[in-house]
């Protein structure tokens, strides 16, 4: 995320009346996988997010499975099924129909 | 067009299915490890469902329909011969029943890059060769949510397994990979070396 978007929440969010209680860097930090999977509901979504766009602790820790995240999917994204696969397939498919 | 000969298939498969093909192409690849192998399997797969595509229920995500049934069918071939060895035992990533929500790997990168840059640096055949080496439920979990964007419950729909098992295997494989990838930098230099912070993934911060 870009400084200028995490700028931008601060202000919407600070705008709002600050949201409610703040959680711990514990809790926070349970849920890193589950906010980044986008698994957790609005409230619980938005207090995780506080959370990090506060904490300096707990940012990095975002920060670094996100590098993670970027990484997996670049490397396996990079891959492409082999030329001719797709032909293959149609192939397969038509000759089934036929017998 | 082809599909458009039937009757019963109200989407057309080649509209829906085929262009996931890729996709299903990298999870096969995951799953088995060669290509030759992987490509076996897409085709298995496809040609599956496409006998099944009657029993597809539009609307639903293709994607998620394509990647269950190239389980079932690496799965069942897989009991003819067991695929490659799985070098990263299960057991290493947490030693007891207690979760440390703090990463230790984070503890290792602090002061040194605490943001994680490093992961970025890695040549994507190291990080695929890393995946590859997850044991199998880890890297089924880890590959179809990281890398295919599925939610908990698709992979838990897919895999036969409550959400909560879904998580637990997503946590466990996700911090045994950043280890072997942050070993993997250290040992290529991109990182400098590591003390004694193995030992700390089986211990609770205190
Ligand atoms: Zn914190």
């Amino acid at each position: 995320m870009s400084l200028l978007e995490r700028l931008k929440r601060l202000l919407g969010r600070a705008r709002r009346g600050g949201g409610s209680e703040m959680i711990s860097c514990e809790q926070a930090l349970s849920a890193v996988y589950e906010y980044l999977d986008g698994e957790l509901e609005a409230g619980p979504r938005e207090q995780v997010e506080a959370h990090f766009d506060v904490c300096a602790r707990c940012y990095p820790h975002l920060r670094l499975e996100e590098s993670f995240r970027i990484a997996l999917r670049g490397a396996s994204g990079s891959v492409q099924s082999p030329p001719g696969l797709r032909e293959r397939v149609m192939d397969l498919i038509a000759r089934s129909e036929e017998g | 067009m082809i599909a458009a000969s039937r009757s019963n298939a109200p989407s057309s498969f080649e509209e829906e299915a085929l262009p996931h093909l890729d996709a299903v192409y990298r999870f096969a690849l995951r799953l088995s490890g060669t290509p030759d192998q992987a490509e076996d399997l897409v085709q298995d797969t496809f040609l599956r469902a496409y006998r099944s595509w009657a029993q597809y229920t539009p609307g639903t995500r293709a994607k998620s329909w394509l990647f269950t049934i190239c389980r079932n069918v690496f799965l069942r071939q897989r009991e003819r011969g067991r695929r490659h060895d799985e070098i990263v035992q299960r057991h290493t990533a947490m030693g007891g029943g207690v979760v440390d929500a703090v990463n230790p790997l984070w503890r290792s990168l602090d002061g040194v890059d605490p943001e994680g840059a490093f992961f970025r640096s890695i040549l994507d055949d190291e990080v695929l060769r890393a995946i590859d080496r997850l044991p199998e439920d880890y890297r089924t979990a880890v590959v179809l949510s990281d890398v295919e964007g599925l939610t908990y419950m698709e992979i838990a729909e897919m895999t036969g397994v409550p959400v909560g098992t879904v998580k637990s295997r997503l946590f466990r494989g996700r911090r045994q990979l950043q280890r072997v990838l942050y070993d993997y930098a250290v040992e290529a230099g991109v990182l400098p070396g590591g003390f004694g912070t193995r030992d700390e993934e089986d211990h609770v911060a205190p």
